[in-house]
Parts: C-alpha cells; sequence; structure tokens
C-alpha cells in the first residue's frame, strides 16, 4: 500500500462512513493480460455521515469502477477503503451498505417480493422484519402493487425502482447508488431525487454516481468530478453552490426607458436582439427571479426561459470543449 | 455464514424450479415405460435387468444433461447477467455464494434423481426380478457421480466459457469412466502416450468408482465398504473442485 493513502486514512475523521485513498485501478486487456490506462488513478475522498455525495463526470470518467472499487466487485492495485472504518474487503463492512447497479439486472423468474426477500435472509433479517421491510421498501419506491409481479414481466423503470428497494432494505446506513436516476420517466426521476432528499433526512449517507448536473446539483451535498479517473474538483455546494446560467426570451421594450435600464443592468446581458424579441442571459436564481420581476413591471411578454449548464457541467465537460464555456441544455 | 449459505442455496433450488428442470423426471418416466413395454417383452426372463440397465443409465445420462446445462453455467451466467453483482454487495462472501449455489444445484439433483429414484423402484418392483438394497445404492452412487462432475463444471466455467465448459465436463465423464483403461494403456504404451495417459489417471477423478450399475444388474452384492470409500472419494474431489474454483473466483472482476 502507497504512503500517502495510508496517511490519508490515518487522518480520516472517525465519523467518516466511507474513506478512499489513493485509489488506482486498471483493467486487464488482451490474451496477455496487460494492464491499460488506469480507470482510476490516485483517488481519495471522505465521505462523512449524514451527507449526500455524488461523482459526477462523463461516460468512461471512472464513476463506475470507483464503485465497484468500494463495494469489493473489483480489486484495487493501490488504495485503500474503508466503511465506517471497516475495511471494504471485509464482507461484514457491507452490512450497513444498500447499493443500486447503474443496470440492476435480477432473477426473472422471482417477484419483486421474493427478490426482496431473498436479500432479506442474506442481510440475516428475521422472518417477521423481513416481511415488514420488503413491504415497506416496495411501498417506498412506489412498487407495493406490483409485488407479485414477476421481475421479466417488469419494464426497465419498475426494475430500477425495485432495484431501489432492495438498497433500502436492511435500514442501510450508507447508500451507494450508481447512475440512479438512468432510465427513469421524468415522475421516477422525481421519485429518486425526493428519496435520497428524505434519505438525507434520516440522517442516512448517499454516494451517487451520475452525468446529469441538474440531478447532482439538486440534490447533493458535495460533488467530487471525475474525468478521466481523476479528480479534478471537489465542492462543497453548501458553500458554493452551482451557478446555474438562464437565457430569456422577452418581447422588445417599446419604452426607451426600460430598454436602457435593460441594457445597463450588470446581473444581466443582452445577448441578442430584434425590433420584436430580446434575449438575455443572467447566471443563479436570485439574479433570474429580479429579472422576471422587472420583466413583469415593465408589462414585458416572457416568451421562453431556457436553462443554461452550470460552472459545474463546465468543470465536467472541460477536456470536450475546451474551456469553460456556458453551453445550452435542454431546460428542467 | 451457514444461514447466508443456506438463503443462497434455496434461492437457486427454486430458480431451477422454475426453470422446468424437474420435467426431465418426466423424460425418465418416459424412457423407463418404454424399456418396459418395447424392450422387456424381447428379452423373456431377463425384464428386471433390462429395465435395472435402462433405467440406472438412463438416471445417469439425464442427470449428466442437467450438469452440462445447469452447472457448467451456474456461476458464470450470474457473472454474464449481472444478476450477481447486488447479491455480493450484501454481506456474502465470494466462498459462501459459490457453496450456495453448489449446494442449491446439489439440492436439484437429489430432488430429480430422487423422483427418477422413485420411479425406478416402482418399474422394478413391477418386473419379477427381486429388489434389493442395492438398487438403491446404485441410484445414491449416480447422484453423487453427479456431484463431483457438478463440481468440476462449476470449476471449468471459472476457466472457460459456458460451451467450452460443458464440453470439458462432458469429456471429463467419458475419460473418467475411462480412466481405468487408460491405465492399463500407460502401462502397455511408451512415449508421450504413456505419459499423458498416466497423467490422466493421476489428475483426474475415476469416475467407475461410483458406477455400481453393472453389479445392480447382474445381481452382484455392492458391500458398504465400498459405498463408504465411494463417498469418501467424491466429497474428497467435490472439495478439490470447488476449493480450486474459489481460488479463480477470489480473482474475478465482476
Amino acid at each position: 500500500m502507497a504512503t500517502p493513502a495510508r496517511e490519508l486514512t490515518r487522518n480520516t475523521p472517525p465519523t467518516a462512513a466511507l474513506a478512499v485513498a489513493g485509489l488506482r485501478k486498471s483493467y486487464r486487456r488482451g490474451f496477455l493480460g496487460r494492464r491499460g490506462e488506469p480507470a482510476v488513478a490516485d483517488l481519495s475522498f471522505t465521505v462523512a455521515a449524514g451527507e449526500i455525495f455524488a461523482l459526477l463526470g462523463h461516460n468512461g470518467a471512472g464513476k463506475t469502477t470507483t464503485i465497484k472499487a468500494i463495494l469489493d466487485l473489483v480489486r484495487p492495485e493501490r488504495g485503500s477503503i474503508t466503511i465506517g472504518g471497516r475495511d471494504a474487503r471485509r464482507p461484514e463492512a457491507r452490512l450497513q451498505v444498500g447499493y443500486l447497479p447503474e443496470h440492476p439486472s435480477f432473477h426473472e423468474n422471482l417477484t419483486a417480493a421474493e427478490l426482496l426477500d431473498f436479500f432479506g435472509k442474506l442481510l440475516g433479517l428475521d422472518r417477521t422484519v423481513r416481511r415488514r421491510q420488503v413491504a415497506e421498501c416496495l411501498e417506498r419506491v412506489g412498487m407495493a402493487e406490483h409485488a407479485a409481479r414477476r421481475l421479466g414481466r417488469c419494464s426497465k423503470g419498475m426494475r430500477q425502482r425495485v432495484g431501489l428497494a432492495q438498497a433500502l432494505l436492511g435500514d442501510p446506513r450508507l447508500l451507494i447508488l450508481d447512475e440512479p436516476q438512468s432510465g427513469l420517466d421524468p415522475v421516477g426521476r422525481r421519485l429518486v431525487r425526493d428519496l435520497l432528499l428524505d434519505l438525507k433526512r434520516e440522517g442516512r449517507t448517499v454516494v451517487f454516481s451520475s452525468h446529469i448536473v441538474p440531478d447532482v446539483a439538486a440534490v447533493a451535498d458535495r460533488v467530487a468530478t471525475l474525468r478521466q479517473g481523476r479528480l479534478v474538483d471537489l465542492r462543497d455546494l453548501r458553500e458554493r453552490p452551482a451557478a446555474t446560467a438562464y437565457r430569456v426570451v422577452v418581447a422588445a421594450p417599446a419604452d426607451p426607458d426600460v430598454a436602457g435600464e435593460l441594457r445597463r443592468d450588470p446581473s444581466c446581458t443582452l445577448r441578442h436582439h430584434d425590433p420584436h424579441r430580446w434575449t438575455l442571459e443572467t447566471v443563479g436564481a436570485g439574479p433570474l427571479a429580479a429579472l422576471l420581476a422587472r420583466c413583469d413591471q415593465a408589462g414585458l411578454a416572457v416568451h421562453d426561459v431556457v436553462t443554461l449548464a452550470s460552472d459545474l457541467e463546465d468543470t465536467v465537460l472541460a477536456d470536450l470543449v475546451g474551456d469553460a464555456q456556458v453551453r445550452e441544455v435542454p431546460a428542467c | 455464514m451457514l444461514s447466508r449459505t443456506l438463503a443462497v442455496a434455496l434461492g437457486t433450488f427454486r430458480e431451477s424450479v422454475r426453470d422446468r428442470l424437474f420435467y426431465l423426471v418426466g423424460a425418465f418416466g418416459v424412457v423407463l415405460v418404454g424399456a418396459t413395454t418395447v424392450l422387456s417383452p424381447l428379452t423373456v426372463g431377463a425384464q428386471g435387468k433390462i429395465v435395472a440397465d435402462v433405467g440406472l443409465a438412463g438416471m445417469a445420462l439425464l442427470g449428466l444433461l442437467v450438469v452440462l446445462l445447469v452447472g457448467a453455467s451456474l456461476v458464470r451466467k450470474e457473472m454474464e447477467q449481472r444478476t450477481i453483482t447486488t447479491v455480493l454487495t450484501k454481506p456474502v462472501g465470494r466462498g459462501e455464494y459459490l457453496l450456495g449455489k453448489y449446494l442449491g444445484l446439489s439440492l436439484t439433483l437429489a430432488c430429480i434423481i430422487g423422483l427418477m429414484g422413485v420411479l425406478y423402484v416402482v418399474a422394478v418392483w413391477l418386473t419379477p426380478a427381486e429388489l434389493a438394497w442395492s438398487h438403491l445404492v446404485a441410484v445414491y452412487l449416480t447422484w453423487l457421480e453427479l456431484l463431483v462432475l457438478t463440481a468440476g463444471a462449476v470449476f471449468f466455467s471459472f476457466v472457460a466459457g459456458n460451451a467450452l465448459a460443458a464440453g470439458l465436463a462432458a469429456a471429463l465423464f467419458v475419460i473418467g469412466h475411462l480412466l481405468r483403461s487408460l491405465h492399463d494403456f500407460a502401462a502397455m504404451s511408451t512415449g508421450p502416450g504413456r505419459a499423458l495417459a498416466a497423467l490422466a489417471y493421476r489428475v483426474l477423478p475415476d469416475l467407475e468408482v461410483f458406477n455400481v450399475r453393472a453389479a445392480v444388474v447382474h445381481g452382484d452384492p455392492v458391500t458398504a465398504g465400498q459405498v463408504a470409500l465411494a463417498t469418501l472419494y467424491g466429497v474428497g474431489w467435490i472439495a478439490v473442485f470447488l476449493l480450486l474454483s474459489r481460488v479463480v473466483f477470489a480473482r474475478k472482476e465482476l
């Protein structure tokens, strides 16, 4: 084990729900099994108890490999991982861990309730507790009425919900969710978001991965941005929220005073104008609200409000776009 | 540990029930009825022998089919379909999981062979032949042999793909029954063939240890010592295959 990793583990606060120190993992490739470029390199972070911690990065950034290493599904070449102070390689370290894989796959012959009952047995829950928790978990993810449905006959979204339910089984203190909103419709995405916030209110620790910045910004306390397997940014959103840019399209002001005020307003920028419409851009929810209020007062019709990428997204995309530009993303 | 292993074993058993593996018992019934109605009338005075011969051989071959179809993909299928990941992120060790899967399939084989055994006993009882304890011993040893082959198939599945693992398990069945002939061949021949045959004799299980079918059919006795020795031999080989599987499985990345 590398010395820095040992030092980092030693300095980890005793309350850390999860500590990753000096993690490095590369996969063997080809007939000779030579190791390729590292999927994760020199990755270190700690997650405090009760925190929602996001791993953010585009596909191939190393998020899933990091999660798999935490869960002992892949074997790192270097580094140490502890869950609640216990070596993550020990099965008992996972007693208090719930996990949702990126693409949940379960035995198709089992019903949702049978699957959860099976996992309950693996967690060592007795029959009474198991029955109660299976019903509660299915209820919590909106699958109670489909409890007797075989998983082979469930839609992708339903399987994702069953996956969430099994992750919640056993009342885990730490939840590790790999792309939890993947494959879900808008209702399901809202359900996951609300669930994450509920889990935080209950004092549980959540580590989740995503490549969708608005999903992360909506719920995470801290965000680790990975790029090519390396940690490029670690941000506390409670101290420094992601600044989202907005584009507002309004009717062109007929009153020259109103037009002058808008042009001079330092909190917004006039990007485009023609005799009928003005396109303004502003950064942050507060300035957006102020701009919309001003337009309302001046009697200007607001034709459109578009959410643009945030500075957090720019960090993720930096290696793709070259520098921090504001990029348009679908409104949400 | 035991409860988790049992949970995996019972899950595997339930899965095999829902995969309709028990339909093979029906196939066995058809084989037995065929033997009694078609072949027996052709062999006056030897109906019992025919039923015992066809019954025990049919049991072994249909059991082998289960091993090749299920045993060779027992864990690998779970790895390919990624159903294994959620299981192993619970507090379940890989060794516990492997043992649980193996015990689950062993239970399935016990039920299949047990049900076939009941049909077999009824079929023999319906013939003029005497129904001896050795018939049940033959059924037991057939099951034991299948357990050894299953453990071998599980090991092969870790080092080769599903189809190749099934092929290797089938080869193990064939070579395992020819091992004594190979030993004789090694004694008589020279050169690399001798070394190869001698090596196979030393590193592969001798499946003839479990084969008392000929003795049962001809009414020869099967001693308790023979059964105990076969049991020890079988358990030993199962342990070897499972330990090797455990070593390879521990290094697998999921």
